[in-house]
């Protein structure tokens, strides 16, 4: 029997720009307790950014201070609609953009510093690669272009193509791939350096249900080594499955700040779910429901998530080829 | 050709040239300072500008301090990869095609051949390697900006002046092995179009029997081949050479059934010109700074007057038996490059060309040889080869030798110039005599004429990566073109910019256009005259201000010097070398300050 509970999400007290840490509510105070342990990757002070046109009149202002911490060795993800300054932020993080106003903070040093970027990995959006280059040779530039021997390259070159699952692809050019093989190669030279910190711009676009489970296990993975990531989504399952904590963005202002499974969290409503329930005891657990004065909201045979029924079927035809899966189509 | 001003010597010109550039980095590093500072303070205020100013200059430092040749090297790579494909085939491709065609469009018969083919093969390759340095160059970055690209490139440990050098680095190599492909061809092309020979049969050639020469001479005309006939003349040995026609002469050698003619010598050549200080001697025979003017507008040749006192004289420095001794052995002869200009009082006999005479002197003591006489005609280089036996002057029964005994021990002669005709002029600049000492290699000459097109492509190359490091691809294709253009036409522009104005500057002359008045009437005084005038020279100074800056194209490009037989000096190659390189560093440094100072996403 398994059970999770539910009931109305709370609001960590983060939402005010000036107050990175969000330490209103006693779970979010443990949480922030225990990430303050740990040393600060990325740290943003009233970063904002705005977009000018060319005559240097404001277009757009994406982000509107900003006030983030990012410690070592979590999943954070930026969470919002499109066009809610999470890309925007990444780069700013990146230097690729400069902050209009504010700082970023990258290992302690100003996010223009090109010597950071020994330690960071960063998957865009679409993979932007050069197509001409087959996928060892795509690794092998990006590996020159770090504090790498040859030996070392070729090894690591050889180990991510096996990793990402393209080594039947290796030597075919990347303008050749489909867009979810992009994607991998796209990860694939993200982690080149071994970097400490990753950062990706929807990293699931563009897969597949296998390649999204592979890349989530493998994001999880990363950070269970001691990896800081910083994933930005709008894919909000994504999110939930895989990130330590959250910040959601909206029209370029911070919203939310927090852990996930505290974000989540429902108190107040319980949900059972029980195999091989007779109809009687069904009724039993229904009057006992009205007897502790409790209302039923809903009962029904719960149903599982669309992917992981497709990650079932998968798995099953693959272990026995030729059948149809069990039980499911009925 | 002649070369109408003297190569300075490298020592003094480096020296010149190192202040100079000092004083140019000095100004543009002030200047963009200043610039730099202003926006950042427009941006930001006038005391943050200072902190983003501050920052900008020391991470440049530190950029520039840390720029690693190994990730120079896989950008060049990578620029070398995406380019190696398509782009470089069809250039090597058209260049082919030009090739193919233009066969049917040189003419062999013309005077020259050699240069018209030079000309033509150099020039080919010098427009289409520019253009395809253009291509490259200009499309390259700002594609990257667009497909986003470079986002995988920046956020990776990579500096800006890294971008910037490998970009350069990667189509270079392009150009260079595009420019090794065409040279190779090109030479084969021009060395297998002009090869050819004649043939002559022993009844062609006949005894001469007249005075002068000596018995058992024969003469005769070859075949025609070529578009050109030659007539052989062949000593009692049955070996001689043909004379010189269309630019070559052939060497003729017996043979067991006949005679035989070698391939066209002299056609493709690499004179070393030894060059010498000229003075006059007027016609009462005094030392005299300049010859006499016949009045014509150019200055550049003084005249001497025939059968009189006044002479031209060269000395030559720094000879030595040496310098011309040819492949087979020790000189026969000194030979001397001349070409007078003629002014004539009376016509005389056009076709016959005017006497003229030379004398060899030693200037130290004063041997003198006996009198050669030639004739000069027009607009035509004279090459004379004077045999290394001759005779005193004094002692007509005293042989003199020319290496031994009328070059001085420190290596000097005196070269004496007169008119023979009465009432003629021959007109000099000191370039216009020369000696001719032992020849370069040709090949190793066609070598120095791709440097010089290699170099012109490097800076469109660099041009292109500058320009492309702020604006978009179209953008710069039209920026870089405009710099080729503007550096190809350099010295015309600058006498467009500087020279007299008739009829005003673009605005003026718009509205003399426009009021269909004439060149040389003055426009109404007033408001109106003096804007005009204002806008005008505004413009004319930016012009001149753009001229300075852009590269002079044809400061860079040897082929002159190819096309007409002539030796391209080391020290001019030399110099050509270090200044690109100068010009290289700046538009180096700001195309990696533009792109330090701009956001690579949007």
């Amino acid at each position: 029997m398994a059970s999770k509970s539910r009931s109305k999400r709370k609001h960590s007290a983060a939402t005010k720009p000036a107050n990175p840490k969000p330490a209103a509510e006693p779970i979010a105070a443990v949480a922030a307790e225990k990430t303050a342990e740990s040393e600060v990757v990325i740290e943003t002070r009233n970063l904002s950014k705005v977009y000018r046109d060319f005559w240097g009149r404001q277009k757009v202002q994406a982000l509107k201070s900003l006030d983030l911490e990012v410690r070592k060795g979590e999943i954070f993800g930026l969470l919002g609609p499109n066009g809610s300054g999470k890309t925007t932020t990444i780069k700013l993080l990146l230097g690729l953009l400069f902050p209009t106003s504010g700082e970023a903070l990258v290992f302690g040093t100003d996010a223009s510093d090109v010597a950071k970027n020994e330690r960071i990995g960063y998957l865009p959006e679409e993979s932007y690669l050069y197509k001409f280059l087959n996928a060892e040779e795509t690794l092998d530039f990006y590996g020159r272009l770090f504090k790498m021997s040859g030996v070392e390259r070729r090894r690591r070159t050889a180990e991510l193509i096996d990793k990402v699952g393209l080594r039947w692809a290796r030597r075919r050019p990347l303008k050749e791939y489909s867009k979810g093989m992009t994607r991998r190669i796209g990860l694939a030279q993200a982690l080149i350096n071994d970097p400490d910190l990753i950062l990706l711009d929807e990293p699931t676009t563009g897969l597949d249900p296998i390649g999204i489970r592979e890349m989530k296990d493998m994001l999880v993975a990363l950070r269970d080594q001691g990896k800081t990531l910083v994933m930005c989504s709008h894919l909000l399952a994504d999110v939930q499955d895989v990130c330590d904590r959250i910040a959601i963005l909206h029209q370029g202002e911070l919203k939310e700040l927090g852990r996930v499974d505290t974000l989540l969290q429902l108190s107040g409503e319980t949900e059972l779910r029980i195999a091989n329930l007779s109809d009687e005891a069904q009724q039993e657990i229904k009057a006992v429901i009205e007897r502790d004065g409790a209302k039923l909201i809903s009962s029904k045979n719960p149903t599982t998530t669309l992917e992981d029924l497709f990650l079932e079927i998968v798995r099953d035809s693959e272990a026995r080829p030729g059948r149809r899966a069990k039980g499911k189509s009925t | 050709m002649v070369l109408e001003s003297d190569i300075p010597n490298f020592l003094p010109w480096l020296l010149d040239q190192a202040w100079f550039f000092v004083r140019v980095v000095f100004a543009l590093f002030c200047g963009s300072l200043l610039f730099g500072y202003l926006v950042a303070a427009i941006r930001n205020g006038p005391a943050k500008g200072l902190i983003v100013t501050r920052q900008v200059v020391v991470t440049a430092a530190v950029d520039l301090l840390c720029t690693s040749p190994r990730r120079i090297m896989a950008l060049a790579w990578l620029s070398f990869k995406e380019s190696i494909g398509q782009r470089l085939v069809v250039a090597f491709v058209l260049f082919l095609l030009i090739l193919m065609f233009a066969g049917w469009f040189l003419d062999p018969d013309s005077p020259n051949p050699g240069r018209l083919y030079l000309s033509f093969v150099l020039s080919a390759t010098n427009g289409l390697v520019l253009m395809l340095a253009l291509f490259l160059s200009s499309f390259s970055l700002p594609g990257d900006i667009k497909s986003r690209t470079i986002y995988t490139i920046v956020t990776k440990p990579v500096r800006r002046s890294e971008i910037v050098l490998g970009r350069l680095l990667g189509f270079t190599a392009i150009g260079t092995l595009l420019l090794a492909a065409t040279g190779v061809l090109s030479y084969v092309f021009v060395v297998r179009s002009l090869d050819h020979t004649h043939e002559i049969q022993p009844s062609d050639l006949s005894l001469i029997e007249k005075s002068g020469y000596q018995p058992g001479q024969k003469q005769g005309q070859t075949n025609y081949a070529q578009k050109h006939r030659h007539l052989v003349t062949v000593d009692g040995t049955g070996n001689g050479s043909t004379d010189i026609q269309h630019g070559h002469w052939h060497e003729v050698t017996r043979t067991k059934s006949g005679y035989e003619l070698g391939p066209p010598l002299g056609v493709l050549a690499a004179r070393v010109p030894i060059g010498g200080r000229l003075s006059f001697v007027d016609r009462e025979g005094k030392q005299a700074d300049k010859g006499i003017s016949v009045g014509k507008e150019w200055t550049y040749r003084s005249y001497i007057a025939g059968s009189t006192l006044a002479t031209a004289n060269w000395q030559f420095e720094n000879l030595s038996e040496k310098r011309f001794s040819t492949s087979e052995g020790p000189p026969k002869s000194l030979p001397i490059a001349l070409s007078l200009s003629v002014f004539r009082t009376h016509k005389g006999k056009i076709e016959r060309g005017v006497i003229g005479s030379i004398e060899l002197r030693n200037p130290d003591t004063q041997l003198t040889s006996r009198i050669y006489t030639f004739r000069v005609r027009e607009f035509v280089l004279h090459e004379i080869d004077i045999p290394r036996r001759q005779i005193d002057k004094a002692d007509p029964d005293r042989a003199i030798d020319i290496y031994d005994d009328l070059i001085s021990d420190d290596g000097r002669i005196e070269v004496i110039i007169r008119c023979e005709e009465g009432g003629q002029y021959f007109g000099m600049a000191q370039a216009d005599v020369y000696l001719r000492s032992q020849d370069a290699s040709f090949a190793v000459n066609f070598f120095k004429g791709y440097l010089g097109i290699w170099l012109q492509m490097v800076i469109v190359v660099a041009l292109g990566v500058m320009f492309s490091t702020l604006l978009s691809a179209p953008v710069t294709m039209m920026a870089t073109m405009a710099s080729i253009v503007m550096g190809m036409f350099s010295d015309y522009v600058l006498e467009l910019a500087s020279g007299p104005e008739y009829g005003g500057g673009p605005i003026e002359s718009l509205i003399r256009l426009l009021t269909q008045r004439n060149m040389t009437s003055p426009l109404p005084p007033g408001m109106m005259k003096s804007m005009v005038e204002t806008g005008d020279s505004a413009y004319l100074f930016a012009l001149r201000v753009v001229n300075f800056l852009l590269p002079n194209f044809s400061t860079y490009s040897d082929t002159d010097y190819i096309v007409n037989g002539f030796n391209v000096p080391a020290g001019l190659l030399l110099q050509h070398l270090l200044s690109a390189a100068a010009y290289l560093l700046v538009v180096c440094l700001i195309g990696y300050l533009f792109l330090k100072t701009r956001e690579v996403a949007r």
